[in-house]
């Protein structure tokens, strides 16, 4: 949703010929753009030869499809007549057979009924559409059904999403990327494309440093240590046996977020403890991280910690007020197999009152480590060394420990590339972690691989998914190829779960055999709970759907149109909408995602029916009886009711709403661009507010419809606001915060109307009836571009046109199930193969000596 | 010169607060270091022949002394008639949204007559907030489009400091308080990119600015307690360099696999001219750090660190949060790690409500008031509280002393606007300017200036000049020198 659009709604007059407005919109994910590869591949792919004999595509338009054009459209676009700078009886040869550009907007506006405009005299019949339709898709666009153009998907940073999941399932740990990077710049409504996704000096290092703070949680610096065991909040009892309850305590050298601690305060007696479970027989260490903590001011409280080791007491400490002492207190222990327990007990001291407005000292226990057995003979790897090392003991010999690093490196490179890593790729990083190990003082074998490893996150094999084709040796010259199957692997893996490939994938690719198997794999992969990435991302992404937990609402503002007052304190003090209302309008519709993803069942769905997802808190909201609990659940909805289906979902009507009122223009809008695939023109510039135009009467408060009606007086403004101000005065019954209503300042709603198409409806159930009824390819084609966008991570363009086509024409055959759409869309061209180019190259990358062929390893 | 550390009253951050206490202490900590003397430990008194060297490199006063030049752009334009002053030249006074600078009325020009005419609709139509935006800094007509093919102007800061960056160890920093990015076009046909970058390296490359005090703060003096950051940014900085080594190379040799691809005369995989773009931004990012590094290595061990805590994050209060970004920038500038700076206060069109000053409504919203009383009071309300943060920055600089004595405002060329002009009617000429600072005695503060009309690139000529940027023609859709300053 664009924020620059909330100002819109009320400040509407056109002046530009509507031709104009419309040609400028873009699709429902095309674009009017021409990304700066494609001049250059349109000279391979649809170069018209030159020659004095006229390009067929010309023929074929003056013989059927100019006469439809001189029926239908030369009143506004001919005979002298140029609306929107359109004159079709004006075109060269050339605007004819190489401007595919123009002609997709053609396409675009005729299939979505734009044009022809309804009330023309002269609308297309069905065999001129079908003919025109016909001439732009094979002709005018210049494209070979034989050898369709599967457009080229620019090398890809990954996105902090991205980033994030290929990080945890690299290096097998947490690594929080909202924070630590600025946001992905988004393109086409989506955040993981390809052309926008730049690098910038501070993003590099960002990137730089996220890879030592990564390497330095997930890797290892020594080959054995002692075993640990930790205990902290949560793992410690209070003395009736419930579980203790943390506290984050923040300040100097806790970070951000501050660490958490149980906190146990010196004005009240209390005790704590917790059981090891200890399976061998040694010394062990207990080391108890601890901390005291008061406020700013000084206090005169006291206080005495006693630590009990099974029982008996290990020490006893009186404590002071300290602003804030962070300590560690060790004791040394033989332990026999079995329980034993480390008990905590404060006991207030007599000491002086607090004076006014003190604040009590706490002391904090932040955890106890138990490190042990203690003997080197018992020790073990640490946590997470088999990840990265494969053999138990460093050798020590210089030569093979350099082969051993190679080793290590060469298997983890590969993943983190996700393709074979070439030895031109490996031997320097054996360089990087020998000279560290040897140099820096105190380091070991595994903290240079470690030093290693940060330059291979930091390495653009690793930051960018760079796609190669699939090529047969000794093949003649081709401008398309299939990417190969690493490459395969990664758009799978990155469209589906937001990730890296996992070993069953790279091993299929390795092996040439991913391509032969992917029905079983996507199906495998759907199964697997990364693909909660894919109903999360995209979901939120093409309904907008996940703004609903940053849109500004002010529900006083909001529920005062319709009489209610809201007293501070209600709804998060009358002056936001509580998080969790949010998050559960987020979930709302992700649920819904989810269960026709998983259930197979048909996309009309999101359109309409008879269910949808709630809890307590979304059924109270919706005002639904009966449902308890904070689980989201299917609720079967009573019939008649208005929810069901994406446009009335809460998440959907809070998102096209400004902070105070709803918005029927940006909710008008958002039909068109994201259900109907027929988006609007952004408005003219210089247009007068709506509020200059004045009631006709004094005493007479206009209502929104009233005023909104000025958009259908201007001719101008009506080409546009009569497709959007129907769709979204449909739902005025629905407030700024997603809730039914029936009047707004004491009038009733009229959510009655017509739509560009000509049908006309009594409420929002009768719209969603009739879009499901009538405009159902439509929906499919809006649907089926957003879907390739995401999981291409490059905009649509005219070439892709008989690919979408191809998957709406299934999906109408097999009544919109999600897996024709899904499969469709991985099965597609633009999915499979790649645009090659054999063109000469910029001087910056000179050839290299030789090129490694990136065949699957053996 | 003495050391850094051969006296605690010469140690400008030295804080005897220690570093047991809070975020809320450390701002308190940040208000006590402005009173001690500041810089004079590491900037020595220059000799002639080093003042002239010096000068030669650009980005010095008359006195030897660092010239600052920072930019801050909030959004949306203003409410004119309550913003400009009354009078003229140095008889005139302040309007009531820019009252909160009345302290301050001696060392700030207010500009009149300047415009931005690439930010007027022109053949584009729709979206101003979008167009000024992008051209704010570039003044250049910024490509419509929604993402893919963006397409802008090399910024005025990014001109200078690709000719005097080099001074200081970061040749720019760009900061913003926008945290909020909405998915898709953000204004009507215009990428969000527009709104969220105010700093461009080329027409294609925005940089990215921070948002994170904390990150700020940690780029700036490096992580970990006092004591440790500056071993820890030397430490960090050496390990980089083998590392950016190596990744460099590993980008130079994925343009070779692909583009030989091409050339082995089966024609294959190949490499798209934006493939090479995307490679060239990774090569020019690496190569960007190293040359930081080189510069840092000279002059990191004379360098002061602040003995404070480092910020905790993002304050939830916006007025917080813009203050501790501020408080970041006044350090960056007073420890000379910048001289040039960009300061995103809302991207352009933000609809941030400010509930926490009591108007629910988004700002965006209230701009377009259509002159109903209620919103364009609003409207005002807004203006003015932008003033006040802008104010707060001006009494920080001007509190803190030089190593020439004078004031670091006084050392310093402050810019603070807007590519629109009257947010209600999406205007762009007459922009709301103020120049801020003495610029080390090249600027004549203490007016209100009603130029000629004039592009505002004009004036960005002049600073650049000002600045010891060399060569520079025509900037955007400049027309000349902007005089009288």
């Amino acid at each position: 949703m664009s924020q620059l659009r909330t100002s819109h709604p009320w400040l509407v007059a056109s002046v530009v010929a509507s031709a104009t407005a419309l040609l400028m919109g873009s699709g429902c994910g095309q674009t009017a753009s021409l990304p700066a590869g494609a001049p250059a591949a349109k000279a391979v792919m649809a170069a018209p030869q030159p020659s004095s004999r006229e390009h067929p595509a010309v023929a074929q338009f003056h013989k059927s499809v100019q006469p439809i054009l001189e029926a239908r459209c030369y009143e506004c676009h001919g005979d002298g007549s140029k609306k929107g700078g359109i004159a079709f009886d004006a075109l060269t040869s050339k605007g004819i057979a190489q401007d595919p550009q123009l002609w997709l907007k053609v396409l675009k506006n005729t299939r979505s009924h734009i044009m022809p405009p309804l009330d023309a005299d002269n609308p297309l019949t069905t065999a001129e559409r079908a003919a025109l339709e016909g001439w732009i898709t094979t002709s005018a666009f210049g494209l070979d059904p034989a050898q369709p153009d599967p457009g080229r998907v620019t090398v890809h940073r990954l996105n902090r999403v991205e980033y994030k999941n290929t990080i945890r399932d690299l290096m097998g740990v947490h690594f929080e990327t909202n924070s630590a990077f600025p946001d992905d710049d988004s393109g086409y409504g989506f955040d993981n494309i390809a052309d926008v996704l730049n690098m910038s000096p501070l993003l590099m290092e960002k990137y730089l440093a996220a890879a030592h703070t990564v390497v330095e949680k997930a890797v290892p610096k020594v080959t054995l240590t002692p075993a640990v065991q930790i205990a902290d909040v949560g793992d410690f009892k209070y003395a009736d046996g419930t579980a203790t309850e943390g506290k984050l305590i923040r300040g100097s050298g806790l970070g951000a977020a501050g660490i958490p601690a149980i906190p146990l305060t010196f004005a009240k007696e209390a005790a704590i403890s917790h059981v090891f479970d200890v399976k061998q027989a040694g010394d062990y260490r207990l080391v108890i991280e601890q901390n005291i903590r008061g406020d700013f001011t000084y206090v005169p409280q006291r206080a005495q910690l006693t630590v009990t080791v099974d029982g008996g007491q290990v020490s006893q400490r009186d404590y002071g007020w300290s602003a804030n002492r962070h300590t560690e207190e060790v004791h040394a222990v033989h332990w026999e197999p079995g329980n034993h327990a480390i008990g905590f007990a404060i006991t207030p001291l007599p000491s002086d009152p607090l004076p006014r407005g003190g604040q009590d000292v706490v002391y904090n226990l932040k955890k106890v480590r138990l490190e042990g057995p203690l003997d080197p003979a018992r020790w073990v790897h640490p946590p997470n060394y088999t990840r990265f090392f494969t053999r138990a003991a460093v050798p020590a010999d210089p030569a093979q420990r350099r082969a051993y690093a190679k080793e290590v490196l060469g298997a983890f490179a590969t993943k983190a590339f996700r393709r074979p890593a070439t030895s031109e790729s490996v031997e320097p990083l054996v360089d990087i972690a020998e000279k560290y190990s040897v140099t820096t003082p105190g380091a070991t074998f595994e903290a240079g691989i470690g030093q290693a490893m940060m330059a291979v996150l930091a390495s653009p094999r690793f930051l960018y998914r760079v796609e190669k084709p699939a090529l047969t040796p000794g093949a003649t010259l081709a401008s398309v190829a299939p990417v190969d199957e690493h490459s395969l692997a990664s758009r799978l893996s990155y469209f589906l779960w937001s990730t890296m490939p996992d070993d069953e994938l790279l091993k299929l690719a390795a092996a040439g055999q991913l391509r032969a198997n992917l029905g079983v794999q996507v199906k495998r992969m759907l199964a697997d709970p990364r693909s909660a990435e894919l109903v999360e991302h995209f979901t939120g992404q093409w309904l907008q759907s996940r703004l609903v937990t940053s849109v500004p609402l002010n529900p006083r503002e909001i529920l005062q149109r319709e009489g209610i007052t809201v007293n501070a304190g209600r709804g998060g003090g009358g002056g936001n909408v509580s998080d969790a209302l949010r998050t559960a309008f987020k979930e709302e519709t992700e649920k819904y995602f989810e269960h026709v993803v998983r259930e197979d069942r048909s996309v009309d769905e999101f359109l309409t029916s008879d269910y949808t997802f709630l809890n307590e808190t979304l059924a109270s909201s919706y005002k639904i009886e009966g449902v308890k609990g904070p689980e989201l659940r299917k609720v079967t909805l009573a019939a008649g009711d208005p929810r069901g289906g994406m446009l009335t979902m809460g998440s959907v009507l809070m998102i096209t709403s400004n902070p105070t009122r709803t918005s029927p223009v940006k909710r008008g809008k958002w039909i068109l661009d994201n259900i109907l695939d027929a988006p609007t023109p952004p408005p003219p510039p210089d247009i007068p507010a709506l509020e200059e135009a004045k009631p006709k009467d004094a005493t007479h408060v206009p209502t929104l419809r009233e005023t909104m009606a000025v958009h259908r007086e201007d001719a101008l403004c009506a080409s546009c606001h009569n497709r959007m101000d129907p769709l979204g005065l449909a739902l005025e019954n629905f407030n700024a915060l997603g809730q039914w209503r029936t009047e707004e300042y004491s009038q009733k709603i009229d959510p009655s109307g017509q739509l560009a198409t000509g049908e006309t409806f009594t409420d929002i159930r009768d719209l969603k009836r009739i879009l499901a009824a009538n405009h159902k390819t439509e929906f499919y084609r809006c649907l089926t571009e957003k879907l390739l966008i995401y999981a291409l991570g490059r905009g649509t363009e005219y070439y892709d046109v008989p690919a979408v086509d191809k998957i709406v024409a299934n999906l109408e055959k097999n009544h919109g199930k999600f897996s024709t759409l899904l499969m469709g869309v991985i099965e597609s061209v633009p999915f499979q193969q790649q645009r090659l180019f054999p063109h000469p190259v910029p001087d910056a990358a000179k050839p290299a000596p030789r090129f490694t062929q990136t065949n699957p390893a053996p | 010169m003495k050391s850094p550390s051969s006296s605690s009253a010469n140690r400008p951050f030295a804080s005897k607060l220690g570093h047991g206490f809070g975020r809320r202490n450390f701002l308190r900590g940040l208000g006590a270091t402005i009173a001690l003397p500041a810089l004079e430990t590491f900037l020595p008194r220059l000799t002639a022949a080093q003042l002239a060297e010096a000068a030669a490199a650009g980005a010095v006063t008359a006195s030897g002394a660092p010239l600052r030049l920072a930019f801050f752009q909030f959004a949306n334009g203003t409410h004119p008639a309550k913003w400009f002053p009354t009078g003229e030249n140095r008889e005139f006074a302040l309007n009531e949204t820019m009252e909160a600078l009345a302290g301050i009325k001696h060392k700030i020009q207010i500009l009149g007559g300047l415009a931005l005419e690439p930010a007027t609709a022109g053949p584009d139509g729709a979206g101003d907030h979008g167009r000024a935006g992008g051209s704010f800094l570039t003044g250049v007509r910024v490509k419509k489009t929604q993402g893919a093919d963006f397409h802008s102007g090399i910024s005025i800061d990014q001109v200078i400091a690709q000719q005097v960056g080099h001074v200081t160890p970061f040749k720019s920093l760009e900061i913003s308080c926008d945290t909020l990015r909405t998915a898709g076009d953000c204004d009507s046909g215009y990428a969000c990119v527009y709104q969220h970058n105010m700093a461009w390296s080329s027409p294609t490359a925005p940089v990215a600015p921070e948002v994170n005090p904390r990150f700020l703060f940690e780029r700036l003096f490096g992580s970990g307690s006092p004591a440790e950051r500056k071993q820890n940014l030397l430490m960090r900085q050496q390990q980089q360099r083998s590392i950016l080594d190596y990744v460099a190379n590993e980008s130079r040799s994925i343009g070779r696999e692909l583009a030989a691809a091409a050339k082995d005369g089966r024609g294959s995989g190949g490499l798209s001219r934006r493939d090479q773009e995307k490679l060239d931004q990774y090569l020019t990012s690496v190569r960007d750090i190293e040359q930081r590094i080189e510069r840092a290595e000279k002059s990191v061990a004379d360098r002061p660190t602040p003995a404070m805590d480092t910020p905790a994050g993002i304050p939830t209060s916006f007025s917080e949060y813009i203050r501790l970004n501020m408080d970041m920038l006044h350090l960056a500038f007073q420890t000379d790690n910048t001289r040039i700076a960009t300061f995103l206060l809302a991207g352009e069109g933000s609809n941030r409500d400010f509930a926490e000053i009591g108007i629910p409504d988004g700002h965006h919203y209230c701009t377009h008031h259509g002159n109903k009383p209620d919103l364009v009071a609003k409207t005002c309300v807004i203006d003015k509280w932008y003033a006040t943060q802008f104010s707060y920055f001006l009494d920080k600089m001007e509190k803190t002393k030089d190593v020439d004595g004078k004031s670091l405002l006084d050392n310093s060329m402050i810019l603070y606007g807007c590519g629109n002009a009257d947010g209600n009617r999406h205007t762009h000429a007459n922009l709301p300017i103020i120049l801020a600072g003495g610029g080390g005695g090249a600027l004549d503060a203490g007016r209100y200036v009603k130029h000629e009309p004039a592009p505002l690139t004009n004036l960005y000529l002049s600073l650049a000049d000002r600045m010891g940027a060399k060569g520079i023609e025509r900037f955007g859709d400049s027309t000349g020198r902007l005089a009288n300053l």
